[in-house]
């Protein structure tokens, strides 16, 4: 197979990946591979169209939402639009209302559920758990397992009550 | 350990033993961690960054002990074998060709890997034979929690483990599952397999080559949500859609020996012959033949060469290994040359 770019050279560097439903494919020499950066980066991956996700729609909250910057490592949203990564655990808080959205489009969720450190708060942990199995009633009752439900709901009040929370309805 | 004693053995997870690999190549986890307090690599100054590599290695060295694992500082190595820990699936192509203070730390079976100062200041990798995603998980876990007795993680209640990129935060946890699928691909069904894995948030990759190339129908799928759902979750969906990928492709290999056995052991002896008998091969051509040649193998066709003998020869038959068996700098055709040579050799010890 020829090098789609050069038209010349032998093609050693094949990308196909398939994103949302999408396929691309690319076939270069290792030349020309390097030469268009896919050599160091070779695959298209959902960071890379993090900026796209993030393009909202020209207003006063966007225009607000450009003027942030990091008080402790210097970044402004504008260039975490540009580079699609974050500059420090801080800035998770100072582009909250933007990191928000672009969180639920990628995961579908904005509150971690998962482990957490030892050094974590109990309450925090508690909390979690908390949101977990919500969300595990919920399937749960979808699914018809009924048993199984009344067991989450029982640890869903238990864990309720140690934080000090009614119990909705 | 040193780069080079890594060409006298062959990872653990090479050795083909694991549950379903005659479809399953491997199985990593992946956990994406960054210290609290310092700044992410995106921003870190050079004096930073350096100090954030030898606190990191430092904790590493004093929790595991340097019987267990060996920390090989990228900065000073030389390309070829920064490439050859990338062949060795131990440190990602990205960490290699980075810049800038960085390692990673090796466990001495190549099982365990952490990545020191890529794009998140730790990444902690188990690789596992087939498909054995739960004691890649338990053993991996079991490492976080032990390092995170030494040294604190950014953590965020809503938000989890904070990363660089959004794509990781949470869990920080990325599945992937590298499968061989010869059969959906002869058959010209991948594009079912692409389209419903993609439906269910599954990134599919191809695989290998010179570049990550998707030669040789070798595919990696892995999780794309790693925020909202707890670890245990993400594996055990990933433990549901993974016997689905292989039912089909099973299904397909069955259909191909029940419809079309000629055209099928045609395409496997003449693997097998041209990796018998080449004089010279690229490894693009390499890895299509050994993708009929594994195919062959696991059905029975081919006898005598035991899995792991195909997956080292996959791992070995790249250009930074043969570089270093070699002991020498070569060219693209001085490469293919020395590689058909590896292989006559190895096919022939290997068999009858």
């Amino acid at each position: 197979m020829i090098c789609e770019k050069c038209n010349k050279n032998h093609a050693t560097v094949h990308v196909t990946e398939v994103i949302n439903g999408v396929k691309k494919e690319a076939h270069l020499c290792e030349e020309c591979a390097r030469s268009t950066g896919v050599g160091i980066k070779f695959t298209f991956s959902i960071s890379d169209i993090l900026g796209n996700l993030m393009e909202s729609k020209p207003g006063k909250q966007s225009e607000r939402m450009a003027q942030l910057k990091c008080s402790e490592c210097g970044m402004t949203y504008t260039e975490f639009k540009q580079k699609a990564r974050l500059g420090c655990a801080n800035d998770y808080e100072v582009f909250r209302a933007g990191l928000v959205p672009l969180l639920e489009k990628i995961h579908q969720a904005t509150q971690h559920v998962g482990k957490t450190p030892h050094t974590a708060d109990t309450q925090i942990k508690k909390e979690n758990e908390l949101v977990r199995l919500k969300r595990e009633l919920d399937g749960l009752v979808k699914s018809e397992s009924f048993e199984k439900a009344a067991e989450v709901r029982d640890r869903i009040r238990t864990l309720e009550t140690e934080l000090n929370k009614n119990p909705e309805k | 350990m040193k780069v080079d004693d890594l060409l006298s053995q062959a990872g653990e997870w090479l050795k083909g033993t694991g549950p379903e690999s005659d479809v399953v190549m491997s199985s990593r986890v992946r956990l994406a961690r960054n210290l609290h307090r310092f700044p992410f690599l995106t921003v870190a100054p050079v004096a930073e960054r350096t100090a954030i590599e030898s606190y990191v290695r430092e904790r590493l060295q004093e929790v595991l002990g340097s019987r267990k694992i060996h920390y090989f500082s990228m900065a000073r190595m030389n390309a070829i074998d920064r490439t050859l820990l990338v062949e060795r699936h131990l440190v990602s192509r990205e960490h290699a060709q980075g810049e800038g203070d960085r390692g990673v730390a090796v466990s001495q079976d190549e099982s365990t890997s952490i990545m020191v100062n890529e794009e998140d200041h730790l990444r902690l990798q188990v690789l596992r034979s087939g498909l054995n995603l739960e004691e890649a998980w338990e053993s991996i876990d079991r490492l976080d929690s032990l390092l995170e007795q030494h040294m604190s993680y950014a953590f965020h209640p809503r938000f989890g483990y904070l990363t660089a990129c959004p794509t990781n935060v949470g869990t920080g946890l990325r599945i992937s599952v590298m499968v061989h699928l010869p059969a959906a691909v002869f058959s010209k069904q991948m594009d079912k397999v692409l389209q419903s894995l993609a439906r269910l948030n599954y990134t599919v990759r191809g695989l290998y080559g010179e570049g990550t190339s998707p030669i040789g129908d070798f595919y990696q799928v892995s999780n794309q949500i790693t925020l909202g759902k707890a670890e245990r979750d993400i594996i055990g969906e990933l433990k549901k859609v993974i016997p689905e990928v292989l039912k089909f492709e099973r299904s397909w290999r069955h259909k191909l020996v029940e419809d079309e056995p000629r055209r099928l052991e045609d395409k496997v002896w003449r693997a097998y012959g041209i990796l018998k008998h080449a004089r010279t091969i690229t490894s693009e051509e390499t890895i299509e033949l050994f993708s009929a040649l594994r195919l062959g193998v696991n059905l029975g066709m081919i006898q005598g060469i035991p899995i792991n003998t195909l997956n080292e020869l996959f791992i070995f038959t790249q250009p930074s290994h043969l570089q270093k068996i070699e002991k020498k700098a070569l060219e693209a055709e001085e490469r293919d040359i020395v590689r058909a040579e590896y292989i006559r050799k190895k096919l022939a010890t290997s068999t009858q």
